[in-house]
């Protein structure tokens, strides 16, 4: 049994305030043979210099960097060891530290939190937070086989060498514990994929019905194509200061409070456990959560690396109730199921009632917390180094106001060989100050949930 | 100065071009075997081949989990403390706790698709074991039973595998 003890709940506490001011992407696609890794990240690191508004130059901001933290999911996808050195050299940041970050899919929140905790220590006044992956090294099944070394090689990975199949089980067991309907998983994908039609960055872009997803072939039963992330070349880059710095560098800054998590590779060993209580939450509300036979929480329907980092991390902001105080999230939606099951894990809906988020409407653009208007992993990307960053410089923007700017601009859309949609629509959250994402790992194994705040 | 006799010479396969524009890609071909130890759970994998399934108990009488690891772990999460094996007794039954069918798998899959990969609750047991099914459907709540491939072993965890219990004969050891 895992038993909580005072020290293991001590809320994290940064020495001194941290802040993001600015954000880069690149046209995410799941083959860019056009250039390298390293050439790849230049785009997303001049787009975050030159692009985000801010008060100095390029090489005077680059003359104000002191630490690199530095996200890769897998030298397996790499193929080149100490890609950190070739990406700092690349980008003239030299001899500034850089520190490869590696927790799987969390690897671009881990690395926001590990430049965070840079700069909150006083290591460093300005620290880059990077990430990156090139998928297409290797063939789809191949990568495929590559991800699921993130199961346990012993008594997982050669059961299907496919990590949809690692996923299937939770989204069996959700459904028949919590009752959720492959209609509702199917709306996740529908949304995502339409909100990614809006983003020049996107990879899986599309209008679908509810029909489209189901008729979609069969990935892992019960998961379909279109309800799963697919395999992305790409790169992110945002930019942390300190207080002083950050407003020297910008006028929109946005306060940073980010906490991890980490529970058991293989979910099968995941024991019951008591539940850590968000602010919002009183133990009477999950009396009756465990009714049905051999259940357990979180067992596999929930994620308590996610409970245990937003546990923190509202704490840290002064949050008390994510679904009236948070303006918009974003979510990892690796796999549909994926995304349900956190919203019981971040408490925008109490645990077993996890579908009625997205049934009630609040999940929507015009809802009362929309998630994943950038597209998410499912619309589009997921070049796993990079894409814990990516959702954090989509809320950073929408805080900023400029989701139009970074998402509308005709320019932006041309400069990726793409047209803008001639319906294209703005999905900037009118007046956001708060928000929130999460970065997640294997089936539960490390997960960062950050929140932004504005600050101007 | 060097003589001619010591040229050096290209031994490799020049890299196939798969493409050339807008960039030139080549193929970069990988083969590798990698020697990985089953450490401490031997016992376990060679159980597998000789029919029987071991899990593990800790052993120190101070702490607070004393039910069985399936997955099997050499020593206790909980106080750290050396476990010690024990075998499942025979029919080795279980309960489906949840289930996935799995269509496309990755490269090197060595099981013909699609198949039912199972996650099985066992009595006594704390963790939840995954396998994969020989035939028939699941549901969750339905018995199992674990067969073993003690014939032409596989070496891995693809030696233990279930069928569905469908009548009390089916439980039979």
């Amino acid at each position: 049994m895992i038993t909580l003890k005072e020290g293991n709940l001590r809320i994290p506490r940064w020495n001194r305030k941290v802040f993001a001011v600015a954000g880069g992407l690149t046209n995410y696609k799941k083959f860019c043979p056009e250039m390298k890794l390293e050439e790849q990240v230049m785009v997303a690191f001049r787009q975050m210099l030159e692009n985000n508004d801010l008060k100095l130059s390029p090489v005077e901001i680059k003359g104000l960097v002191n630490f690199l933290a530095c996200g890769e999911f897998a030298d397996h996808f790499q193929d080149q060891l100490l890609c950190e050195a070739k990406v700092t050299d690349y980008l003239g940041l030299d001899p500034i530290y850089d520190i490869g970050i590696k927790t799987g899919g969390a690897t671009g929140g881990s690395t926001v939190l590990t430049a965070a905790m840079a700069v909150a220590s006083g290591y460093a006044d300005v620290a880059l937070a990077v990430g990156w992956e090139r998928m297409s090294e290797v063939d789809t099944r191949t990568g495929n086989y590559y991800i699921a070394n993130a199961a346990c090689k012993d008594f997982e990975t050669r059961l299907s060498r496919i990590y949809a199949a690692y996923y299937a089980p939770m989204a069996v067991r959700f459904a028949w514990a919590y009752n959720l309907s492959e209609e509702t998983r199917a709306k996740v994908a529908v949304k995502n994929h339409l909100y990614a039609y809006y983003s020049p960055y996107s990879q899986q872009p599309g209008k679908y019905t509810i029909q489209d997803v189901l008729n979609s072939p069969m990935s892992t039963y019960p998961l379909r194509f279109l309800e799963c992330c697919a395999m992305t070349d790409g790169a992110a880059c945002m930019l942390l200061c300190d207080e002083e710095t950050a407003y020297k560098l910008t006028d929109k800054p946005c306060e940073l409070f980010i906490a991890g998590g980490s529970h058991t590779l293989r979910v099968a060993d995941r024991r019951d456990m008591e539940i850590p209580l968000l602010p919002h939450e009183t133990a009477d509300m999950y009396k009756g959560l465990r009714k049905k036979e051999g259940q357990r929480w979180p067992g596999f329907e929930s994620f308590a690396a996610s409970r245990f980092a937003a546990y923190f991390a509202y704490r840290m902001a002064g949050i008390t109730n994510p679904l009236e105080e948070l303006d918009l999230v974003e979510l990892h939606d690796a796999f549909t199921i994926s995304d349900i099951q956190t919203y019981g894990d971040i408490g925008l809906r109490p645990y077993g009632q996890e579908p009625d988020y997205i049934e009630s409407g609040d999940a929507y653009f015009d809802g009362k917390c929309p998630s994943n208007l950038s597209g998410g992993l499912i619309g589009t990307m997921h070049a796993v180094g990079a894409t814990g960053i990516f959702q954090g410089i989509e809320c950073l923007w929408q805080i900023q106001g400029k989701y139009d700017k970074f998402h509308g601009d005709p320019k932006i859309w041309e400069s990726f060989g793409k047209r803008k949609p001639e319906d294209w629509k703005s999905l900037q959250v009118p007046n956001a100050k708060q928000a929130l994402w999460v970065s997640h790992a294997g089936v539960g194994s490390h997960v960062t949930v950050g929140i932004l705040k504005k600050a101007f | 100065m060097a003589s001619k006799g010591k040229i050096t010479k290209y031994t490799g396969k020049p890299a196939k071009v798969l493409q050339s524009e807008p960039a030139i890609v080549i193929e970069w071909p990988r083969s590798l075997a990698h020697r990985h130890t089953y450490g401490k759970l031997s016992p376990f994998f060679k159980g597998l081949t000789e029919g029987r399934l071991l899990a593990t108990r800790c052993a120190n009488p101070e702490c607070g989990e004393h039910r069985l690891w399936l997955p099997p772990r050499a020593d206790c999460p909980d106080c750290n403390q050396p476990m010690t094996w024990e075998e499942l007794p025979q029919p080795v039954i279980g309960t489906v706790h949840t289930y996935a069918r799995v269509e496309y798998a990755g490269a090197g899959i060595e099981l013909t698709t699609p198949y039912f990969q199972v996650d099985v609750e066992l009595p006594g047991v704390c963790t939840i074991f995954k396998g994969y099914l020989q035939y028939g459907t699941l549901e969750i709540g339905m018995k199992v039973k674990a067969c073993f491939r003690t014939e032409d072993p596989t070496n891995t965890i693809l030696d233990i595998y279930w069928i569905p219990v469908v009548n009390d004969a089916d439980a039979r050891f």
